[in-house]
């Protein structure tokens, strides 16, 4: 059995890190035909075109940064009175809400973003940072509502009464009784909004067009142009700031008090 | 206030913006699907759009394929996914670096993994040089087709590298939570490995998975960026099939892309109605 | 197809329809309060001065720049090749801003597809200023899509100055299409077959020799499905190969003309596509796919348009050196890109002056300079002043570049849009499903 779980493990770590090497490798190479295992010729011309300020990689990490940082702002603050309300009350219509919540993660975005986007245009939001937010807000709804009625679900609303009960006021019962009750939920929950907001491509480009330059446009349009070494470096810039946030929330994503199971009972 | 009204409240800042600006494009989705567009004229809705979209010959094929990619792809997640949990709940050596490795795919977007997964597959790729390397092949042409195929094996494979590790995650979490208390009666009783995995773990496993594999389902059937960098020429998934439309320089194709994501839709909360009703138990959903 | 054809006849008018239908847009739920917010905006504006679209044809060419001074100007172009990048972003812009004061902003995208649908979404909003598309790179097929729909500024082309430097007889036409001053020339696109010449020392003169050659040599051989631009110009290839010219592909769309070649093109297609690569059983996607092919090896021959392409992967490690360009015998088809302004752009005078400072003689060499994008320029070097026509000539010719004589020779004219729409779709029915 040992033997057979270190096999699956291996299988797990080789699986999971192969495609990831010729991205790297093509990151810092020149020429790499077939069949040569490693590079001809090295070469940072990719990395002069990523710090390039006419590649506008730069402004686009940024961007990307900002918007995904203030879409999971905004995802904590709608979604967590959400998942409060759908992990502990039981209430008229529950089902309904629930749906209607999780359908941006059901119906394929394409049927929307048509529609999304002449909406956009016409309210003056389009060609906007709010507006980009606030589109990419859509999709990390479903997410941030799952994780959070997780969590809240588990949770005991006496644990409140009692606090309160021995004189706490409602801050301080938010800062020490439910706040790390929820705390798991709500960093997977952030998790998941910043990742989404951060990979956007489809609904940036239909919202914030060309003015607000985000790196998955970027990423994009270099996608089908076959420059191996560009396409490397770019996914590595893409990837690197996603691995901080996974450093960040890795320990609430598995163990016993997860805000993952949620997801078990979307 | 009482507790409808309050939990309404709670809710109303997440619901406000999904039901104006999701539903609202939905809305303006189907209506420009049936060409009905009062904005620009079009004020006699008529089903013309999707007469045409059925009558496209590719669409059979098309939804075969779908059905054959998404399809497989969630099943052997669930498979792969719960292997992977069991074996990483009691690894002990490296265990938090195979955690965070087993992490990682959920921060990589698809375009990346397909891009790397062309880099990887191709027949002039990584494996066909490691395989050449090794004296496996001796010319590319030998090295399998794996990408751009008929199976669309390139596509499931992206899809596993991401969606293994969040299934997997749920499975781990549940499975912690689940405790080794029933495993040990089961044992004690005398069951043996393959009956404790298949009459006691995943039993209790199941209701958690159905759900998140839903989700898998409904992206794989309804994404197009995957597909699109690595699929064939034809037929193609159906989400691709709407991309063509929508990307077409004839721009009297845009009411049968609508038409076609419609149809897509319907089917995906079609396939969903029916896994509630069949499978879903005891879940809400 | 009824209720497309709608869509681009009556995609006019717009803003009097949406009063109209102002009632319907209850259907889509839609708040007040954005309502409000878009109506606040839209009192910032005031137009005391007759706006630019109504002066421009008056205007002297100074006065055009003047009003540009300040503007910026966002320029969606296809973004996949890094060495345009740089030059737009950089070398471009860069002179724009110091010569005109005008801010030129590169938006890079993975196709027209994506601009096209942009400004049309705009169009089905109402929002006839202020789009957020000003410049485009465009041509052939999607120049004929837009400017159908009215999406386009003009016309503009016949007030730049620096148009002098072009041939006539080449602006009047785009695959067909009239153009009508809609647009102005960008670069030239001359096909050439790039091929491995370690492995091919003599290339095939033209189509049949080279479809005979990939029987000898199975799985060496492939294009691009239609409908990517570069593989139907393979398949308008064969089709000049069978008619034996061009000339019949000239006119409008011709049924009957069509009908007598086509079946024979499809005949020769399927007959050697069991030797194509994949034993054809699946063609690359694009262009990029079939030249990843040819670095690696796997392909001998690939079709492209821009006969400066392999220089250009040369010099950057993405081809190795014994790559070749050649030109049939029978000759090649050419053609030319342009610059179109949308209908509702902010900045319709910076876009002129963009348009006319990429026609300058200075910029076109630089442009094709090696320190610049490996750029074909469009204009008529008979036109050029003395001295430049001299700097082009003695510009350095890579190893795996054609002397433009050669170019200019073997070049053969676009068939129509309407016969390039028709290619594409049978090439779907007729090779790729069978």
């Amino acid at each position: 059995m040992t033997v057979l779980k270190r096999i699956i493990l291996l299988g797990l770590v080789i699986g999971v890190i192969l495609p990831m090497i010729p991205l790297f490798v093509w990151a810092f190479s020149g020429s790499w035909f077939y069949p040569s295992l490693l590079p001809q010729s090295l070469s940072l011309r990719s990395w002069s075109y990523v710090f390039h300020p006419g590649s506008r990689i730069l402004e686009a990490l940024f961007n990307s940064f900002f918007i995904a940082a203030s879409v999971t702002i905004l995802s904590l603050i709608v979604g967590v009175p959400a998942g409060k309300a759908i992990g502990m009350y039981r209430f008229k219509g529950k089902t309904i809400v629930e749906i209607i919540l999780l359908s941006p993660a059901l119906i394929p975005s394409m049927t929307v973003t048509m529609g999304m986007q002449v909406l956009f245009i016409r309210y003056g939001l389009s060609e906007t940072l709010m507006g980009v937010i606030l589109v990419h807000l859509i999709p990390t709804i479903p997410y941030m509502t799952v994780s959070m009625s997780a969590v809240f679900s588990h949770f005991d609303i006496s644990f409140e009464e009692q606090a309160r009960s021995l004189g706490a006021k409602s801050l301080s019962t938010f800062r020490h009784v439910t706040l790390p009750a929820v705390f798991p939920g709500m960093v997977v929950g952030a998790m998941f909004s910043f990742l989404i907001s951060w990979g956007q491509y489809v609904l940036t480009l239909m919202v914030g067009g060309g003015r607000i330059v985000t790196l998955p446009l970027l990423l994009y349009s270099f996608a089908v142009s076959g420059d191996n070494s560009l396409v490397g470096a770019l996914s590595l810039v893409f990837i690197i700031p996603s691995l901080v946030i996974l450093v960040l929330s890795s320990r609430f994503l598995t163990g016993e008090s997860s805000g993952m199971g949620g997801f078990g009972g979307v | 206030m009482n507790r409808n009204t309050a939990a309404w409240l709670l809710t109303a800042p997440a619901l406000i913006p999904v039901l104006i600006l999701f539903f609202g494009g939905f809305g303006l989705g189907i209506l420009q699907s049936f060409s009905f567009f009062p904005l620009i004229g079009l004020d006699t809705p008529n089903f013309s759009a999707y007469t045409e979209v059925l009558a496209e010959d590719e669409l059979l094929l098309s939804l075969v394929l779908t059905l054959l990619v998404s399809l497989s792809a969630t099943f052997l997640t669930i498979a792969l996914a719960v292997t992977a949990a069991l074996a990483l709940r009691s690894a002990e050596r490296g265990r938090r670096g195979i955690l965070f490795l087993f992490q990682f795919p959920i921060t990589v977007p698809h375009v990346i993994i397909a891009l790397g997964a062309l880099l990887l597959l191709s027949q002039s790729g990584f494996a066909a040089r490691l395989t050449a390397f090794f004296g496996i092949i001796s010319d590319s042409t030998d090295f399998p087709v794996l990408v751009n195929d008929r199976l669309g094996l390139g596509i499931i494979y992206v899809y596993l590298w991401k969606q293994i590790p969040f299934i997997g995650i749920i499975a781990l979490s549940v499975l912690q939570s689940m405790g080794n208390d029933y495993e040990e009666l089961a044992r004690s009783l005398g069951a043996k490995q393959s009956q404790v995995l298949f009459h006691v773990i995943l039993p209790l496993m199941r209701p958690a998975l159905l759900p998140g594999s839903v989700l898998c389902f409904a992206f794989t059937f309804g994404s197009y960026e995957v597909p699109f960098l690595l699929g064939r020429s034809y037929p193609s998934m159906l989400p691709v099939l709407v991309y063509r439309y929508f990307t077409n320089f004839n721009l009297v194709q845009r009411p049968l892309a609508m038409a076609l994501a419609v149809l897509i839709t319907l089917f995906l909360l079609v396939t969903v109605i029916l896994y509630k009703k069949f499978l879903g138990g005891r879940n809400r959903l | 197809m009824a209720p497309g054809i709608s869509i681009l006849s009556e995609v006019k008018n717009i803003n009097k329809k949406f009063e109209k239908y102002a009632l319907k847009r209850a259907i889509v739920v839609i708040p007040l309060l954005l309502t409000v917010l878009s109506s606040l905006s839209a009192l910032g504006r005031s137009d005391e001065i007759l706006p630019f679209e109504e002066r421009y044809q008056t205007m002297d060419w100074e006065d055009i720049v003047a009003e540009a001074d300040g503007q910026t100007l966002y320029f969606y172009m296809w973004g996949g090749n890094e060495s345009y990048n740089r030059w737009v972003s950089s070398w471009f812009a860069g002179r724009l801003m110091e010569k005109y004061n005008v801010h030129l902003q590169m938006v890079p995208v993975d196709g027209p597809g994506v601009y096209i649908n942009k400004v049309l979404a705009e169009k089905q909003a109402g929002r006839n200023s202020g789009g957020s598309v000003d410049l485009m790179w465009i041509n052939g097929e999607n120049f004929r899509a837009m400017k159908k729909a009215d999406l386009l500024f003009g016309p503009f082309a016949d007030r730049l100055p620096n148009i002098s430097y072009m041939d006539e007889s080449k602006l009047e036409f785009d695959f067909g299409y009239p153009i009508e001053g809609y647009e102005s020339p960008y670069g030239a696109a001359q096909s050439v077959f790039e091929y491995n010449s370690a492995r091919v020392p003599d290339p095939p003169s033209d189509m049949g020799a080279l479809l005979e050659w990939a029987k000898e040599n199975p799985g060496r051989l492939t294009y691009p499905a239609p409908p990517d631009f570069t593989g139907s110009l393979f398949v308008r290839h064969v089709f000049y190969y069978v008619a034996g010219g061009y000339e019949d592909f000239m006119g409008p769309f011709d049924e009957e003309i069509y009908s007598r070649i086509a079946p024979k093109v499809w005949e020769l297609l399927n007959e050697v596509e069991p030797y194509l690569w994949s034993e054809g059983k699946t063609y690359p996607s694009n262009l990029s796919r079939t030249q990843d092919l040819l670095a690696n090896g796997e392909i001998w021959f690939s079709i492209n348009y821009s006969p400066d392409g392999a220089a250009d992967y040369i010099s950057k490690g993405r081809f190795p050196e014994s790559i070749r360009t050649y030109m049939f015998d029978t000759g090649m088809i050419g053609n030319l890109n342009f610059l179109a302004i949308s209908f509702n752009s902010n900045a319709k005078a910076a876009a002129m002056v963009a348009a006319n400072e990429v026609l300058s003689p200075e910029v076109q060499y630089h442009a094709a300079s090696p320190e610049g994008m490996f750029w074909m320029s469009p204009l008529d070097m008979e036109r050029l002043p003395e001295t430049y026509r001299r700097k082009f000539e003695s510009l350095p010719l890579a190893p795996s570049r054609l002397p433009a004589e050669t170019l200019n020779r073997f070049s053969l004219p676009e068939p129509g849009a309407d016969w390039l729409t028709r290619i594409e779709r049978d090439w779907q029915a007729e090779v790729l499903r069978k």
